[in-house]
């Protein structure tokens, strides 16, 4: 299983890449990742990525992804060509216009890639008082949600509860409920 | 007993310097290498060492105080980056020659790429020229390992050794086995021994042939006795290639021909560069006729091969001279090696949709509500003629405000102003010149460049960005900031004023740089004296860092769309991510995602269309 995700700096991306191996070790998974430090954080393009299996390197192969997490729709629009044929993406959109450009969804439909998009904005607006720093929980849930990838939302649940800091425990449950809740069941 | 947990590459190479008895531990921080030290003293309390864990003020000084330490027989290691190896080149150069007590190590960490650096420099290339031994992790789980063997060859020779891992082993983040730790209850006891510890150019006529031996023994060990880093993965049916490839391309070809299930390709794998097992390389090479060497970033494998002809590399070109090697970047390379077909990695659909929506990837800001933001629209506000040199950190970002005109390394921002100043003083002409450096930045190499610009009387202004830490490399402790990172240990802040002012500057002011305003004054001042007293002027901006999240006042702001006229004044010099331009209304709006309400940009448009939204300050 091969993970991109992609945001802004600042945006939470490593908590994502934790809560992902964090999974994947409780289930006797071996696992690799790559991620950003650094200027790179600094509000710029952020790009992690993740493995699960036996890899020996933390890099993944452009087209060579099974799923794109993305936290902005710019930075996952610029991405998608890491999907392999068959991948999906859980997509935080702003301006859901964007995904109807043609060119777009005829990339999607030749490489047969299933683009879930949530207004991650809107929903932490309206629910979570415009804390948009639980983006990544939100994504985390919607992935489940969506029924893309492997994971099911209780072991992320219990991921979140057991590496989110105290303090905003159940604020991130919560986040992680909205996005699954988002697309589960529809 | 082992047991795995998942760590960052910097964490495990922390855990093994832990693990393998480290006594001292010194760094400066630096990306990709910052992680490591803090995870020197996270183990360090967690499994009880006594192990001294500090950050130092540059790579030099954290160089010769862990060598030093280790002179005692004790088992010590400097921490850097690889520019940071640059500013501890000298005594890496003189260390290599001694005939050390304890096991010394060095961690110089490489960012191919480069993704947070000046220069995409090999630190390798540095082992080679100082003649130390150097091992290159291909993963996490290795970079431990060879802290280990790096310290046992370090006493078994008694020299220097380096590990070098790329950022990709620094920021990786695996399953790595962790151990107990080998006391090894070593006590100080320093030997006094001139010839030892004295380089007189009368001892390195004895300890440079001494040097020289040592490297051949090590590479005779290279060649024998480390089959866990060095070894062959042959073909599985008749090879059409050989590929000697190092550190995180060896791991990224490994990946790929897994996936190809290719049965053509043979593999040398090297994790000791410098000094290279020559007669492996050879007895590969003579094998194989169709070769290909892949290593991250110079040509170091390929540079100690007597003859290279044979090979597809860097010295021909056909490997690229600069830029990381990613898996894209090999998987062409071997293909074209073999001669087959690449694959057309053409996305025409997404990149027409990439280019009609104008979706550009993001460069890095300065954050919302940073006060360097601020300090440097005053500047500009106060002297907008002005000359610009600035420094390293995250103030170099002031580039998108336009307020950084020249950036060399670290501390440069002051000789830079020193340079800007004789030249136009030889034409007899008064240039404002602004230097800008950070906090850290000062301390780390500032301070001489201040001593020298007031002893030759250089006139400009410098202004010390003080947000009280050291923020691009994650907000580690610096003297100005006076925390340590172990335990229990208390440090002593050092102010910058009497620093300032014991170097001989009479000009130092404090500005708030929130109050853009005041602090242009403070600027305009200070040049005005800088001119007059031929010397140079200090301004502190002090603000704490936004990482710091100290309470502050918080003002909600608004665009009045009737008043913004759309001149772009406040993005191109405010510059701040949550005041962006919108494109299809021309006019600056504020991006509630980001905006954290500090106020400072209702100073900034010259039409007064940043207003305080009414009621809402809290």
């Amino acid at each position: 299983m091969q993970y991109i995700i992609v945001g802004l700096g600042g945006q939470g991306i490593l908590f994502t890449s934790r809560v992902l191996g964090h999974i994947a070790v409780s289930r006797g998974e071996r696992v690799m990742g790559s991620e950003v430090h650094g200027m790179a954080q600094r509000g710029g393009s952020v790009i992690s990525h993740f493995k699960v299996g036996d890899y020996s390197s933390p890099l993944v192969l452009t087209g060579a992804a099974d799923l794109l997490l993305s936290f902005d729709q710019n930075e996952g629009i610029r991405n998608l060509h890491f999907l392999r044929k068959g991948g999906a993406a859980i997509l935080n959109v702003h301006a859901p216009e964007a995904m109807e450009n043609p060119h777009i969804k005829s990339f999607l439909a030749e490489r047969q890639i299933k683009a879930f998009c949530l207004p991650g904005y809107d929903i932490l607006r309206e629910k979570m008082e415009g804390r948009f720093l639980f983006m990544n929980a939100l994504i985390l849930g919607a992935m489940c949600g969506a029924g893309a990838g492997t994971l099911s939302i209780e072991e992320v649940r219990k991921a979140v509860e057991k590496l989110a800091p105290a303090k905003f425990r159940g604020d991130n449950l919560k986040a992680v409920d909205l996005g699954y809740e988002h697309f589960a069941g529809k | 007993m082992g047991n795995k947990v998942i760590l960052l590459g910097n964490e495990a190479i922390a855990r093994g310097i832990v693990e393998a008895g480290c006594d001292v531990a010194v760094a400066y921080p630096g990306t990709p290498s910052s992680e490591i030290l803090p995870a020197v003293a996270k183990y360090a309390d967690e499994l009880g060492t006594r192990t001294a864990v500090e950050w130092a003020v540059n790579e030099k000084v954290a160089f010769e105080v862990a060598a030093t330490a280790s002179f005692t027989g004790k088992r010590t290691c400097a921490i850097m980056k690889q520019v940071g190896l640059n500013v501890a080149a000298d005594p890496l150069m003189s260390v290599a020659h001694f005939d050390l007590a304890g096991g010394f190590l060095i961690v110089s960490a490489d960012d191919p790429g480069p993704h947070s650096s000046q220069t995409e420099q090999d630190s390798r290339y540095f082992a080679m020229f100082a003649k130390v031994p150097c091992f290159d992790p291909a993963s996490a789980q290795e970079a431990k390992d060879m802290v280990f063997d790096a310290f046992d060859l370090s006493e078994k020779y008694h020299m220097p050794v380096m590990l070098r891992p790329a950022v990709r082993v620094d920021h990786c983040r695996q399953d790595v086995e962790t151990g107990e730790v080998r006391d090894l209850a070593r006590k100080a006891d320093f030997k006094k021994d001139i010839r030892r510890w004295v380089c007189l150019p009368a001892h390195v006529k004895i300890n440079h042939p001494q040097l020289n031996a040592k490297l051949d023994s090590v590479r005779e060990d290279f060649e024998t006795a480390f089959g866990r880093y060095n070894f062959e993965i042959p073909a599985t049916g008749k090879a059409r290639i050989g590929i000697i490839a190092s550190g995180v391309s060896f791991s990224i070809v490994m990946d790929l021909l897994k996936e190809w299930k290719r049965e053509d390709v043979a593999i040398l794998k090297i994790g000791t560069p410098h000094p290279l097992p020559v007669k492996m390389v050879e007895d590969f090479m003579a094998r194989h006729d169709n070769l290909l060497v892949l290593e991250e970033t110079y040509p170091v494998i390929e540079m100690q091969l007597p003859n290279r002809t044979k090979l597809k590399g860097r010295w021909n070109g056909f490997v690229p001279r600069a830029g990381e090697l990613l898996p894209e970047v090999i998987r062409d390379l071997i293909l074209k090696a073999l001669g087959e077909p690449v694959p057309d990695e053409g996305v025409p659909e997404l990149k027409a949709a990439i280019e009609e929506m104008k979706v550009t990837p993001k460069p890095p800001m300065l954050c919302p509500g940073c006060p360097h933001r601020a300090s440097f629209f005053a500047m500009r506000k106060a002297l907008p003629t002005g000359i610009y040199p600035s420094d390293i950190g995250c103030y170099t970002l002031g580039v998108n405000q336009r307020d950084v005109d020249t950036t060399i390394d670290m501390g440069a921002s002051l000789t830079s102003a020193s340079g800007f100043y004789l030249a136009y003083k030889t034409d007899g002409k008064d240039q404002p010149v602004v230097a800008t450096i950070g906090d850290s930045t000062f301390f780390h190499m500032g301070i001489l460049g201040l001593a020298n610009a007031v002893y030759n009387r250089h006139a400009f202004v410098l202004a010390i960005l003080d947000n009280s830490i050291t923020a691009m490399t994650g907000g580690q402790s610096n003297p100005n900031v006076g925390e340590k990172l172990r335990q229990g240990d208390e440090g002593r802040r050092i102010e910058i004023e009497p620093v300032v002012r014991g170097c001989g500057v009479s000009f130092v002011k404090v500005a708030e740089p929130y109050d853009t305003a005041d602090s242009a004054e403070v600027f305009k001042e200070a040049w005005e004296h800088a001119k007059a007293n031929r010397e140079p002027a200090v301004v502190i901006l002090r603000h704490p860092c936004m990482l710091l999240r100290q309470k502050q006042a918080r003002v909600k702001v608004r665009v009045n769309p009737d008043k913004c006229i759309g001149c772009k004044y406040c993005t191109n010099f405010f510059n701040c991510p949550g005041l962006p331009f919108d494109e299809g209304a021309k006019k600056a709006r504020i991006d509630e995602r980001f905006c954290v309400q500090c106020g400072v940009c209702i100073q900034v448009c010259p039409h007064g269309a940043i207003e305080a939204v009414e009621g809402e300050e809290a």
